[in-house]
């Protein structure tokens, strides 16, 4: 009977030696242990005491022997089993590719987190402007720029309306700001506060002191708040001089809403007192209006004629557009890019895997299995690297969301998953069933141009010694695609790899 | 593969013991007074070299006498050339560890 304390040395005796032997190379691994397993029993038989139990001197240099198992294991695993050449196990096998295949989504994948224009897209398709929401214009002006006063506006705004619930308004000047010892020129939107709310975009106001309350907010785009603030979060409550008056960054306006006419760099918030200053009463600007319940009924179309009247009590036509723009996420592009490559496999390789046989030995079931696994992991993985692939090319050099963009990741993603795929489907063709390693040494067998009815073609071995492929150079009625030999046993003598059977 | 390079002293008195009949990894130990750590080792280094080979016991000898089977080492013929230059640098070696002794362990 094994003492508890004799019970612990033994067992984190060999608990050293398992630990020791995961730096022996695999193929090793199981013999190195066998044999220090077996030493050990041998050391601890010669240590014993007549009553069965161990010293403490004993104990001691049975773990120091142990320890010295260390040094074998990485004098083992600095021995190279073949000097500049990887082992002929490793070379060309299911497991390396695989990890081939995720390393690259794993490289794409953590790139693109480091994206900014990544996020960009992804903020933009969750903050899309509501289809209720209209951009008011003139149907007489000659362009789509802004066409409506400020002071119409006003004599809106306060005017009971039918089909709109809530206005709100902007007007754009290029003024010079200044933050710090910065000065830039800013396009600037002078808004009425309730601008942000009525588009439904989440702007969250920074809360301002009691000195600030009455500095009007300045909210950044998020193109200004890249280039000039370096993305920086603890900008806000920062001071700026916007045209001489002081103004606090009160927020970033999302990714996406760049898409508001007049492309405004920032918002310059404004009370509706300072909106009603006289001296502006001409300007014109943006309105955008949203549909009441009423007004959501009777609306029909991509866009409505409007009548209305402006200050003088004359009749004027508007036209009112949805200002949405669909922003489809690197999701959707994502899953149609995939779709349009799944698509056209078929137009650019045989998906056929060669499965034609010239004997009766087949793979089992289990490896069948397995080698449809590999086919399956090898596309997910593709796939994976197609999405973030993608959206690294489409937004590299873009820190922002943009529609061409956009049309880049889908081209992008269907040419690497296009690509991809047919590569995997010939790769696959190309790998032993049995062991689902590359086939190897091809051996060119007969001439087209020399043979009449003779057999033509490329031979390949399994290194693992478990098939020969037949891939015909011409196809013909009785050799169309190419055909598995399975070997049997006899031909194992000449493969000097047995990992691989 | 052939060494002729010239061998250190401890892997010398390793093969010198190993042709005096101490065949397996501890014994070797016991013979020379040498670590684990480094006899070992030293083994995987004239196997790699060609100047030892191992080999498994049979499992139904290890069954007989209810232990596990050991591996045994023994000298190729390049291990014995090499052992007989190595004599010779070091003229002492077979008084260290010689023939008769291991045979009556």
């Amino acid at each position: 009977m094994k003492s508890p304390a004799d019970l612990a040395f033994s067992t984190s005796q060999r608990a050293m030696l398992y630990a020791a032997s995961f730096i022996v190379p695999a193929s090793a691994r199981e013999e190195w242990r066998r044999e220090w397993l077996a030493e050990l029993w041998h050391v601890r038989r010669s240590c014993i005491r007549v009553d069965e139990t161990f010293s403490l001197e004993a104990q001691r240099e049975i773990a120091w022997f142990c320890l010295g198992s260390f040094a074998d294991a990485l004098c083992l695993r600095r021995q190279p089993i073949q000097p500049g050449a990887p082992p002929a196990h490793v070379h060309g096998s299911a497991g390396q590719t695989l990890l081939w295949l995720a390393a690259g989504a794993g490289i794409c994948c953590v790139l693109a987190s480091l994206l900014p224009g990544v996020q960009a897209e992804k903020e933009a398709s969750r903050n899309q402007i509501g289809s209720n929401v209209l951009l008011i214009g003139d149907a007489a002006a000659s362009s789509s720029g802004a066409s409506i006063s400020t002071g119409l506006f006003r004599q809106w705004k306060t005017t009971r309306q039918r089909f709109f619930d809530d206005l709100a308004f902007y007007r754009v000047s290029r003024q010079r700001a200044e933050a710090g010892p910065n000065s830039m020129m800013w396009k600037v939107a002078h808004s009425t506060a309730n601008l942000f709310s009525l588009l439904g975009l989440p702007v969250i106001l920074a809360d301002m002191d009691d000195a600030n309350q009455k500095v009007p907010v300045v909210i950044l785009s998020r193109k200004v708040w890249i280039r000039d603030f370096g993305g920086d979060p603890r900008v806000i409550g920062y001071a700026v001089n916007v045209d001489g008056a002081r103004a606090r960054i009160a927020g970033v306006a999302p990714a996406g809403s760049w898409q508001l006419p007049g492309a405004p760099d920032v918002w310059l918030l404004e009370s509706d007192r300072e909106m009603a200053s006289e001296a502006m009463i001409d300007v014109n600007g943006y309105v955008f209006a949203r549909l009441s319940k009423r007004g959501m009924t009777e609306w029909a179309g991509p866009a409505a004629s409007i009548a209305a009247r402006d200050r003088l009590d004359n009749g004027m036509d508007l036209y009112g557009v949805p200002i949405t723009v669909p922003v489809e996420g690197p999701w959707n592009i994502y899953g149609f890019a995939l779709f349009l490559a799944m698509l056209a496999l078929p137009a650019v390789t045989s998906v056929s895997l060669g499965e034609g046989q010239l004997s009766s030995h087949r793979p089992t079931a289990k490896q069948r299995l397995w080698r449809i696994l590999f086919l399956i992991a090898k596309f997910v993985l593709i796939a994976l690297i197609g999405f973030y692939a993608s959206i690294d090319i489409a937004y590299f050099s873009t820190p922002e969301y943009s529609p061409i963009a956009e049309c880049v990741q889908l081209l992008a993603c269907f040419a690497i998953c296009l690509i991809g795929f047919r590569w995997a489907v010939a790769d696959q063709r190309q790998r032993c069933p049995m062991c689902l390693r590359r086939v190897t040494n091809p051996a060119t067998v007969g001439l087209a141009s020399r043979t009449f009815l003779g057999w033509n073609g490329t031979e390949l071995i399994c290194m693992g010694g478990h098939a020969l492929l037949h891939v015909p150079s011409l196809p013909t009625s009785w050799f169309g695609g190419q055909r598995w030999l399975y070997l049997d046993s006899s031909w194992e003598f000449l493969f000097a790899d047995p990992i691989v059977r | 593969m052939a060494v002729e390079a010239k061998l250190s002293h401890t892997a010398a008195m390793i093969l010198q013991a190993i042709s005096a009949g101490y065949v397996y990894g501890f014994s070797i130990m016991e013979m020379t007074g040498l670590p684990s750590g480094t006899v070992y080792p030293a083994m995987r280094r004239l196997e790699r070299d060609e100047l030892i080979r191992s080999q498994w016991e049979r499992q139904a000898i290890a069954d007989a006498e209810q232990r596990p089977p050991r591996k045994y080492y023994k000298l190729t013929n390049a291990g014995k050339t090499t052992l007989e230059a190595s004599r010779k640098r070091y003229p002492l070696l077979e008084r260290l560890i010689s023939t008769e002794e291991a045979r009556s362990v």
